[in-house]
């Protein structure tokens, strides 16, 4: 068990360490960050200055090795755009945020997949099962930003139920969050309605009816229990879509999360905010990654000696 | 649990009309409708259905409303966008480049990702648990954030969107496919074929890989809409298909701000790419239930 | 069974409602003022910010020289006076006495003017004019209320970049001594008729009005905030939802906030120009970037290119008929050498006409299709125009035979080709805010501007006879002669002048007067009156 956890963190660290290089290289090919950084007046004199204040003067592999030393600190440099900010220190600002609206992006994706999923299961192939399909579907076929625009003109300025954006109590996360959360609805649905069909072919439930309990009865508290536990996997996937869902999200709703975060990072060439935020992120799913296989391994033992 | 329904009962016949329904029912009609007519008919002959050309407009006649609305007229049924090109012929060459992209990319992405499947499922090993590796990093990369990346440091083109999408596509089919590999090789006949001295490839390729295409034709269904919203997600972060390419998405991220005043400049695409995914959605998940029952989870 | 389900599913309905409800009843009486701003950089360090960035100081930092909001002159700020020696060489500030930084940190001295310009000293500092102030040799404290600049040479544009339209903004050197950077960093005072509250990264920042102000200004709204969102549909469903009072919007956007009954307030001076550049015009002998096969190194072309253009028609419909005609690129009404007789010109030498344009092509040896470019577009927060006005420019080319290809890049790209001289295959749109004569040739024209955007040895020479007169009229006369050779040559292809145009709630905002100017284009806050 113990040589299987080193193996695999051995793995994921040296996954992370790929993925640094991946994203060093790659955003050094997008252009020299001091044409965003300094004025039209700014002449030779003045890239040379700010050049070598940042250290954008010594070679490529100097500067790799001075950012791969700090990295492995946790130090990802300052921000060049957001002056007097660490980069890693940005990440950590916003990274609840955008934490925050994943989570109930995931809820909120849940509370409408359980029921529509519960409705096809249990009605399957009347009409019932086809419209839970197509609203659970709807979510996976429109354009997430195109939802939310949408969903901003009708309910926040036409109806005025909700802020339009920004973040701030539980109402200016309902539209994000449903934007963000729609397009998972599908595929939990997809699960709960299998195990549901599962469950409900099942010799106890049979044996409930038969005893003559209620009918919703079965359905609620035998079938959906059983039926309820989702694989871990499946949740850490759909955990990871979100997060990277969130950058359309954030940027239609101003959500001062990680990925409007890098979004602008990005415009702004700020490559150390670029690269804290993706190894961040990387570390987080393989990290996820790494403690599910280690759980299943656990559980499963004949993982361990595959 | 007995039921009782028409066909259990042998004295009783359905009207013919009744019946034909029934064996049309079977397949997913709606869906493949509108798919052939919003998605195929347009893109295999948009130059003879198209109106205009998509790419000429007129700044005397921007913003038209469609015909329908006051000051509109039949001219341009479905309006005009911002710079006077007719939404229709956009719309109608639209349909032609999602479809050419969902294609390409599907195609190249899901191409590499069955080969990769297919080497690791079958020699297993160090090649696998090395590929698995790969398919583990390429799952958990926030592949939105390189894309920007990759489009700022590239600058947009075809190309350019294909390659994120292949990037985003391929680990999915190398992970279907080498799950069924390795159930599929230990089959009787892949050992006959083995005693009769094919060799690995001939295996992979004539005996393997048709057991697998059924998943694979279901995955690419279903992706064909994915990728058809992720083009327009990435129009929407300046990362899509350059101007002035008629494309759905671009279409929707460039009249998005209009959305009061003149909605039709991005309802419309969203429309088309609505019924669209949705259909194709719709349609992957019959494929599914009769094709391949195994990939409800994927 | 399907009652239970129903059941179930109206439960749930229910409490999604409630969850409904709880969203709050908006603020009926307006003390706090809400500005939805397309975004900037946000940092307390102004030292490497941006001037129209500098929105985010406008409310709290002052500048040693106002610009005034209806005749543009420079007026006393913090300076009550100001002098420069004869040679251009030296200028003499008579500091204001009584004016007290916010937070306590006591009154404002020249050694808060020392201060502040040593941070725009510091070696990372970016802002517009970190070049211009490095140019000082010393800043002399000569006693508590009187500062003097040394500058290396002559130097005419003291008074801009002094002002709120420059960027040297006073900071206490008392907060810095006690707190460091660190105390600045969290809350930096100024001596503005706000104070500095906080930001909320990504999403605001607030400030609140000040009772006891120098200068008696006295804000209408308590407290004012900043809030950042980057969609413009977002923008105006803020402010049409009720969220914000102010908007910046993108022209096109306007009209729809105009039918839902929001008002414009523009600024009195026009602010940006917009013009499309040739790429690829380095006429100085044997440089190396010169192309004699590109295109518009034939003035012809150059001329055709302009004149394919309907400029009426672009203007009413992109923008919306918000502009005027720019003559030359960078030279408006109140610029130096700004030359009369260049509207009258114009309509003949750059004015619509396809079919001439086509002669002309044909002239110069393109014929119908011959002549093949790439249209480079990009946008910046804000200004969402860029492709648009792409777009629409290879439509006119087509109408004259010319074939064009679109390429959206962003704004860092397209620099990074200019300033390589890379860049001879394309052609640009920009929008650029206004800048002295003097300073916007250096920028763009002189050889050893980083921009190139058209260089030759007449320009070059003008130049330097202009850095080395101090004498008003005879400035005029180069500074115009620099721009009617840009007119004559086609230098590129200028297009409009743009005010700064701001959208607010007319319930909220009553009048609101701003130069446009000032670094921050929206400014002067405290100059808004209430709707009654």
């Amino acid at each position: 068990m113990q040589r299987f956890i080193a193996k695999r963190a051995l793995q994921s660290l040296l996954a992370i360490w790929v993925m640094s290089l991946i994203v060093f290289t790659l955003v050094r090919v997008t252009g020299n960050p001091l044409d965003v950084m300094l004025p039209l007046e700014a002449g030779p004199e003045d890239y040379a200055r700010v050049s070598k204040h940042w250290g954008l003067d010594q070679p490529v592999y100097v500067q790799y090795a001075i950012f791969l030393g700090k990295a492995v600190q946790g130090d990802f440099g300052n921000s060049w755009k957001w002056h007097g900010h660490s980069a890693m220190g940005l990440v950590w600002q916003r990274l609840p945020a955008t934490l925050q609206l994943a989570g109930f992006a995931l809820l909120v994706s849940v509370v409408i997949a359980l029921p529509v999923g519960v409705l096809s299961a249990v009605m399957k192939g009347t009409v019932w099962d086809t419209v839970a399909k197509v609203i659970a579907l709807l979510g996976q076929s429109l354009p997430a930003f195109w939802l939310g625009i949408v969903l901003m003109w009708i309910f926040a300025v036409n109806l005025g139920w909700f802020p339009t954006s920004g973040r701030g109590g539980i109402q200016y996360m309902i539209l994000p969050a449903i934007t963000l959360g729609w397009f998972q609805v599908a595929a939990i649905m997809r699960l709960v309605r299998s195990s549901m069909l599962e469950v409900l072919d099942s010799e106890f439930v049979k044996l409930s009816r038969i005893k003559g309990l209620a009918e919703w009865k079965v359905v609620w508290k035998h079938c959906l229990r059983n039926a309820a536990i989702a694989p871990l996997t499946f949740f850490a996937i759909i955990a990871g879509v979100l997060m990277t869902g969130s950058v359309v999200t954030e940027s239609v709703f101003s959500w001062p999360g990680t990925g409007l975060l890098v979004v602008d990072a990005v415009r702004a060439r700020d490559f150390q905010v670029v690269q804290a935020v993706v190894i961040v992120f990387a570390g987080i799913f393989i990290l996820t990654n790494l403690l599910v296989d280690i759980l299943y391994a656990y559980l499963d033992p004949r993982i361990r000696y595959q | 649990m007995a039921t009782v329904t028409a066909r259990t009962l042998p004295w009783y016949a359905p009207p013919r009309v009744a019946h034909a329904w029934r064996r049309v029912k079977r397949y997913p009609v709606v869906s493949l409708s509108i798919l052939t007519f919003v998605l195929v008919i347009p893109a295999v002959f948009a130059q003879y259905v198209a109106p205009y050309d998509p790419l000429k407009g007129s700044l005397a006649k921007r913003l038209r409303p469609p015909a329908w609305q006051q000051g509109g007229s039949i001219e341009h049924p479905l309006g005009t966008d911002k710079l006077g090109r007719d939404i229709l012929s956009r719309m109608i060459h639209g349909a032609r480049v999602s479809l050419m992209v969902s294609m390409v990319a599907i195609f190249v992405g899901g191409t590499l990702g069955t080969a990769l499947g297919l080497t690791s499922g079958y020699f297993g090993g160090r090649v696998d648990s090395l590929l698995m590796r790969l398919v583990d990093i390429s799952l958990s990369l926030p592949t939105i954030l390189l894309a920007l990346v990759l489009v700022a440091a590239v600058g947009p083109s075809f190309s350019t969107v294909i390659i994120v999408l292949v990037v985003l596509l391929w680990a999915r089919y190398a992970r279907l496919v080498r799950g069924e590999t390795l159930a599929i090789k230990e089959r009787d006949f892949i050992a006959r074929a083995r005693v009769a001295g094919a060799s690995h490839v001939r295996i992979m390729t004539r005996y393997i890989f048709p057991n697998v295409v059924n998943s694979l034709l279901v995955l690419a269904t279903l992706q064909v809409g994915y990728v058809i919203l992720l083009e327009s997600a990435l129009s929407f972060l300046g990362a899509g298909l350059p101007r002035p390419t008629p494309a759905w998405g671009l279409m929707i991220a460039d009249g998005r701000e209009l959305i009061v005043t003149a909605w039709w400049v991005s309802m419309f695409p969203g429309l088309a790419i609505m019924l669209t995914v949705l259909s194709l959605n719709l349609l992957g998940d019959w494929l599914r239930d009769h094709l391949d029952p195994k990939l409800r989870h994927v | 069974m399907r009652r239970s389900l129903m059941l179930i599913v109206l439960g749930l309905l229910l409490a999604l409602a409630i969850t409904l409800e709880t969203a709050p009843a908006q603020d009926a009486k307006t003390q706090k003022l809400v500005f939805a701003s397309a975004g900037f950089d946000e940092s307390n360090r102004f030292w490497v910010i941006s001037r129209p960035d500098h929105l985010q100081y406008d409310p709290f930092l002052e500048t040693l020289l106002e610009v005034d909001p209806k005749t543009g002159e420079y007026t006393p700020r913090l300076a009550e006076k100001w002098s420069n020696s004869p040679d251009f060489k030296q200028w003499t500030f008579q500091l204001r006495k009584g004016v007290q930084f916010h937070n306590g940190f006591g009154p404002f001295t020249a050694k808060d003017v020392v201060h502040s310009h040593a941070l725009m000293m510091r070696p990372e500092a970016t802002a517009t004019l970190a070049g211009f102030w490095r140019q000082v040799d010393k800043v002399e404290a000569v006693n508590d209320y009187q500062v003097v600049f040394h500058f290396k040479r002559p130097t005419t544009i003291m008074p801009y970049a002094a002002s709120r339209a420059g960027d040297l903004r006073i900071v206490s050197k008392a907060q810095w001594d006690k707190e460091g950077q660190e105390g600045f960093e969290k809350r930096p005072a100024g001596t503005g008729s706000y104070r500095y509250v906080g930001r909320q990264p990504g999403l605001s920042i607030s400030f609140e009005r000040v009772d006891n102000h120098w200068n008696k200004e006295r804000p209408a709204f308590k407290e004012l905030v900043f809030r950042l969102a980057r969609e413009e549909s977002t923008r105006l469903a803020l402010l049409l939802s009720g969220e914000a009072h102010v908007a910046d919007l993108p022209r096109e956007l306007q009209k729809d906030a105009l039918k839902k009954g929001m008002k414009i307030f523009s600024s009195s001076f026009p602010v940006d120009w917009m013009t499309v550049y040739l790429g690829g015009q380095y006429y100085l002998p044997n440089d190396p970037a010169f192309k004699p096969d590109v295109a518009w190194t034939k003035k012809p072309v150059r001329q055709a290119l302009n004149m394919a253009i309907n400029r009426k028609e672009l203007l009413n419909t992109v923008f919306a008929g918000k502009g005027t005609m720019t003559y030359v690129t960078g030279w408006s009404e109140k610029s130096e050498g700004y030359n009369v007789e260049w509207q009258s010109r114009f309509d003949r030498m750059y004015g619509y006409d396809p079919t001439k344009a086509k002669a002309l092509l044909k002239e110069a040896g393109y014929g119908p299709g011959q002549l093949k470019f790439k249209i480079l577009a990009f946008t910046e927060p804000g200004e969402s125009e860029g492709p648009q006005v792409a777009e629409a420019l290879g439509i006119y080319y087509k109408e004259i035979g010319v074939e064009t290809e679109i390429e959206v890049l962003d704004w860092a790209k397209v620099r990074e080709m200019f300033r390589k001289k890379v860049i001879q295959c394309c052609i640009w749109p920009n929008i650029i805010s206004w800048r002295p004569s003097e300073e916007w040739i250096r920028t763009s024209y002189h050889s050893k501007s980083p921009n190139h955007h058209y260089e030759n040895e007449f320009i070059d020479k003008q130049y330097d006879l202009l850095t080395k007169s101090v004498n008003p009229a005879e400035r005029q006369k180069i500074a115009r002669a620099i721009g009617d050779h840009l007119f004559e040559e086609f230098a590129d292809i200028p297009l409009f002048w743009f005010a700064n145009e701001v959208v607010a709630n007319p319930k909220v905002i009553g009048e609101w007067v701003y130069p446009g100017l000032a670094a921050g284009r929206s400014t002067h806050f405290n100059l808004i009156k209430p709707a009654k």
